[in-house]
């Protein structure tokens, strides 16, 4: 039987806290990266310091301007996913002299010792310090999903912080469903004639993105064939109405994106994409999947269920945490009773 | 008549002779090049035919000594070069057209090449008469040495420019030297060196025959120009088998995919190192058995006898060795050759049931291999996948894991561990060799002198052409030896390469990588990991950073491996970082240690960058920081007060008492913070 979560209090967040969020607004990374491991953290009292900065971010929306658009790179190993985000993110703090990103990679954990290396950063590295851009690696933690809770948890504090944030995934292929539940849109990254479409296919993955990306396309003739090889398959699966050229700025129209990281082609129009790109999915959207995902691990489909009909429980919680509590609160009372 | 008798070798006319002894190589130059050069001539006033250049690691990487990035490595591992100047009075008094020169050098061949030609062309020399070698491989850069400049196409395609103009200009020169010794001392089986030094050549000359360039016979000429520069190791019997096994693939190579007729262009040719991964910190004195036994392997069996050899020293594992060092290496190749009876007979294993299995096991290992990589792309493509590189990791990993078991013995190390202390480290420097740090400001200064003569409107028109050239698909040894006259410097025609060509970083291989090792050390410091994530909510997370232009990585990937395998979130991710990098993803990933790696010897400039970055970011005492590498005793107290707070060396051999000691100091850490 799961243990209660500890009730949460309302208090003022304490000074040492409110500086580093401060700090954090302005883009200082040393504060900003301790709060985002306080997100991260899985110690059932950091709870209790995450609703305190939650509450206080409502509280004080004047002092967070920024709300993120959230942006997600998933797609076979080795596709070329973080070469891309780099190049990406070059372009883009150059097209737009304000915006600020934070990138997030999830790498795998060994199913053995439970540690990791983290190597997307092999690829993001300028050689100089770039104000406007932070990234943080973080580990799958053996989660299925391509993504990990630390993933939403970090999100949950960057989306006030930053104008863009962009989610890289375990580049597993088959379980990287839930990175729909966080992003405003979703990028499948793939590499040309792999055959891996035709994979893709199957595996059910292909619902979930919002655009294609072919990546290394080094040469025209490569990015030709591949679209036309795409543009089929996604014709035959989703009955799709294909239209556009076969060439790396008109075949976005299609919502497929042909590029090359290596030579920088097709970069720009993806960042132009990029930048138009809608806020689609509120916070609490992203909070209730993650609610129930919660639900669902400790408590089952019985757990969802009583969720379902209890829902009016949560109209009083102002963060995740309060919703949380409350929610595993009156799933346990319908179960004790019948033991 | 009497007949021919099987164990006397006869000449060309039919009567008994001996055979001349390998050449005897050491590899040389340190501090600058008025240093470099006296030494070079007093080795070669001894008798010695040839020399062997080793550069430092700004003008390996492509760096001018005034650069914020060279100054840490000015003259530590070799010469610092920017100028024809500082060619000029490196070869000063040395007779070009006579001597064969060897230059250690990749990344940036074509320039020192092109500085080569200049210095002929000034002092009046006919270029047909330069001989020697610039190392130029670029895939065992990528792999395991790490001076690479370029991304790895256009790498290929400056050595094809080089087989190009060589052949033409320069007849005698060996325009690159496939090297399988880096790939032993990343931690390469024989077959693994094998596969990948011979798809190298592979690739190289695939490149050349694309290019059209070359008539037939002129291309059979540029397979005859491919050399080789191998390892051999402990398992000497082996070692010899693989030689064997290299002769005969090689042979199968030239004539099943090239196609060469003369047999005399489809020779093995090859240099030797001996191993010197497996030299040891622990009671020194041992290696030098473990030196004259791998000596052994590449010279007993006369059909796969090296060309040229060069030996490490006792010290390896100390510093870079002294000049009484290297003679006593030296010493140890005169005795074999001359006071044995080693060069009188012909081949003792022709026929050896024994040596023939264990050559034919190893060339069909390696032959799969190859096709295995062929099959995938070639060459290039397994750099840029990073196959062979995190094959490589793997046998590293076994490698370390068989030491740390014991199930490889290691005499000193892991077995008969005490002995009596040895005196040859006894003396007033600790046995090590230290550089003058004064002495760079004699190189910085150089090069000043020759900016502020030189033509400026010349340099800009020569680096002009040098980049229009290149954005043209051209061949750019003439630009670059135009280039070399007007007095440009290497960070300048480097520079305008990368701007064209871009840069590039390989994959690390070390993503993923297990380690098979169990013990009780083990679960400890699991223990250890499991009681800071109930107490801090999250796995101790560490930055491994290799800072400057040091490509030694074996360690870094090792200690990224044992970690990940003690249960840490590793950050890793590759070389030649600087400190700011390194400072900025340790803050970014808020870790709660920072592990540097450090083998170049420049660990004192670059430790104080790293502490006072992380000064100006504040947090300096917020992060622990320990340092993992070729740290002379003398230097640790100097460290420790800048605020190393450990520092391990080759000596910590055992991984999980490194990550024992780590996570002691991380929970101590986070107690007293
Ligand atoms: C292997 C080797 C190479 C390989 C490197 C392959 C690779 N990818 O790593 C090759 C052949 C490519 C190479 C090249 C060169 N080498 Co080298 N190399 C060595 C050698 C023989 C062994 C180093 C090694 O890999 N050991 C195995 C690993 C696992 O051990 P380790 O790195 O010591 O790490 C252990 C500990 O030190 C510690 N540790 C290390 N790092 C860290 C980090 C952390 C966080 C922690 C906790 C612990 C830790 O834990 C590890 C586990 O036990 C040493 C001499 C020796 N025997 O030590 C020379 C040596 C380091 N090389 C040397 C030199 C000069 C060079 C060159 C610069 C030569 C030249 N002029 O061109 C080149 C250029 C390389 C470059 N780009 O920088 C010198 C350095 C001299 C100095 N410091 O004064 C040495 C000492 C040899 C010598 N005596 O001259 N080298
Ligand atoms: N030719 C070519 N190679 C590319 C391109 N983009 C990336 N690569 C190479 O592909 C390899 C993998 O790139 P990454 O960016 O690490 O790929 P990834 O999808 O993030 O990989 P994982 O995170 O390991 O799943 C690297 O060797 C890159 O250099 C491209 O546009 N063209
Ligand atoms: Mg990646």
């Amino acid at each position: 039987m799961p243990t209660p979560l500890t009730p949460l209090v309302d208090q003022p967040l304490a000074p040492e806290l409110l500086q580093q969020l401060q700090q954090a607004s302005a883009l200082k990374k040393w504060p900003l990266a301790k709060l985002i491991s306080l997100f991260e953290n899985k110690n059932p009292d950091a709870a209790q310091i995450r609703h305190d900065i939650a509450r206080h971010i409502q509280q004080h929306p004047q002092d967070f301007p920024r709300n993120a658009r959230v942006i997600g790179f998933t797609g076979t190993p080795g596709a070329g996913k973080s070469s891309l985000i780099a190049e990406l993110c070059r372009k883009l703090l150059t097209l737009n002299d304000q915006i600020a990103i934070a990138v997030l990679a999830v790498d795998p954990s060994s199913q053995i010792s439970g540690g990791s290396i983290l190597g997307d950063r092999t690829r993001m590295h300028y050689g100089k310090k770039e104000e406007r851009l932070f990234f943080r690696s973080q580990a799958s933690n053996l989660e299925l999903g391509g993504v990990s809770e630390a993933t939403f948890q970090a999100t949950r504090l960057l989306r006030h912080l930053f104008d863009l944030i962009i989610i890289e995934t375990v580049g597993i292929g088959q379980n990287e469903v839930d990175i729909q539940f966080l992003t405003d849109h979703t990028f499948l990254v793939m590499q040309p004639l792999a055959g891996d479409q035709i994979q893709f296919m199957k595996s059910g993955i292909m619902e979930i993105p919002d655009s294609f990306i072919v990546n290394k396309c080094d040469e025209e003739r490569l990015a030709r064939t591949s679209y036309h090889m795409l543009r089929s398959s996604l014709k035959q699966a989703r009955l799709v109405d294909l239209h556009a050229q076969d060439n790396y700025q008109n075949a976005a129209r299609d919502q497929i994106f042909l590029t090359s990281a290596l030579k920088g082609l097709g970069i720009d129009t993806l960042a132009n994409a990029v930048l138009n790109i809608p806020q689609r999915r509120t916070a609490e959207h992203c909070e209730s999947c993650y609610l129930r995902k919660g639900v669902l691990r400790r408590y089952g489909e019985f757990g969802l269920k009583i969720l379902k009909h209890e829902m009016n429980l949560l109209d009083t919680a102002t963060t995740f945490e309060e919703k949380e509590v409350a929610a595993f609160a009156t799933i346990q009372r319908h179960i004790i009773p019948r033991q | 008549m009497s007949d021919k008798q099987a164990h006397i070798i006869y000449d060309k006319e039919g009567k008994p002779s001996k055979d001349a002894p390998w050449i005897f190589r050491t590899y040389a130059g340190h501090t600058n090049v008025r240093k470099s050069n006296e030494l070079y001539r007093s080795n070669l006033a001894k008798g010695q035919t040839g020399l062997s250049i080793a550069f430092d690691l700004a003008t390996q990487c492509g760096y001018s000594s005034n650069e914020d990035i060279a100054k840490p490595e000015i003259g530590k591992v070799g010469v610092p070069i920017n100028t024809l100047d500082d060619f000029a009075i490196l070869f000063d008094q040395i007779a070009i057209d006579v001597v064969n020169t060897s230059m250690t050098i990749n990344g940036t061949s074509m320039w020192l090449l092109s500085l080569y030609v200049a210095l002929a062309e000034e002092r009046g020399i006919d270029l047909a008469k330069l001989q020697g070698t610039t190392q130029n491989d670029l895939i065992k850069e990528f792999l395991a040495r790490g001076t690479y400049v370029f991304p790895p196409d256009q790498s290929i395609k400056l050595i094809v420019d080089m087989y190009e103009y060589c052949l033409r200009k320069i007849p005698k020169w060996n325009p690159s030297n496939v090297c399988s010794y880096h790939l032993q001392e990343a931690g390469a089986t024989p077959v693994q060196e094998l596969a990948y030094s011979l798809v190298t050549a592979i690739t190289v000359l695939d490149a050349i025959r694309e290019r059209k360039c070359f008539n037939e016979a002129e291309f059979e000429q540029c397979v005859g120009r491919v050399s080789f520069f191998v390892n051999a190791g402990m398992r000497f019997i082996e070692e010899m088998c693989k030689m064997r096994a290299f002769t005969e693939l090689w042979d199968e190579i030239c004539q099943q995919r090239y196609g060469v007729k003369n047999p005399k262009y489809r020779l093995f040719r090859y240099g030797v190192q001996v191993n010197s991964l497996g030299l040891t910190e622990e009671q020194p004195e041992n290696n030098a058995w473990r030196i004259l036994i791998e000596a052994l392997g590449v010279t007993l069996s006369r059909d796969a006898r090296c060309r040229a050899l060069q030996l490490p020293a006792w010290n390896e594992a100390l510093s870079l060795p002294r000049p009484w060092d290297q003679q006593w290496s030296l010493r140890l190749q005169q005795i074999l050759a001359y006071e044995t009876d080693l060069l009188e007979y012909p081949d003792l294993f022709a026929g050896s049931p024994v040596v023939q299995s264990k050559v034919e096991e190893l060339k069909a290992q390696a032959r799969a291999e190859i096709q295995k990589i062929l099959d995938a792309g070639g060459g290039v493509e397994a750099i840029k996948t990073g196959y062979m590189k995190s094959q490589l990791v793997i046998s590293q990993a076994e490698r370390m894991a068989k030491i740390n078991t014991g199930e490889q013995v290691v005499v000193g190390k892991n077995r008969w561990m005490d002995g009596l202390a040895s005196p040859l480290v006894g003396g007033n420097d600790g046995g090590v060799f230290k550089v003058d740090p004064e002495s760079a400001n004699e190189t910085v200064h150089a090069l000043e002198e020759t900016i502020r003569k030189r033509d400026a409107a010349k340099v800009k028109a020569c680096l002009d052409k040098l980049r229009e050239d290149a954005k043209a698909g051209h061949n750019l040894m003439e630009a670059s030896i135009a280039c070399a006259h007007a007095r440009v410097s290497t960070g300048e025609w480097s520079g305008v390469l990368r701007e064209v060509f871009g840069e590039y970083r390989p994959p690390t291989g070390v993503e993923g990588q297990t380690l098979s090792l169990e013990n009780e050390k083990l679960q400890q410091v699991r223990a250890k990991v499991q009681q800071f994530m109930d107490q801090f909510g999250h796995r101790p997370r560490i930055v491994v950073g290799k800072p400057g232009l040091d490509g030694h990585s074996n360690g870094a990937e090792m200690i990224s491996v044992a970690a990940r395998h003690a249960g840490f979130d590793v950050i890793y991710f590759g070389i030649r970082l600087s400190a700011v990098d390194i400072v900025q993803s340790a803050i970014e990933e808020n870790v709660d240690v920072i592990g540097i790696s450090l083998l170049s010897g420049s660990h004192n400039e670059i430790i104080a960058q790293l502490m006072n970055e992380l000064e100006q970011e504040g947090a300096r005492d917020a992060i622990p920081v320990v340092l993992g590498g070729i740290i002379p005793q003398n230097d640790i107290p100097g460290l420790t007060a800048l605020g190393i707070r450990a520092v391990f060396t080759p000596k910590d051999y055992d991984l999980m008492d490194i990550m024992n000691k780590i996570m002691d100091i991380v929970l101590e850490h986070k107690a007293h913070g």
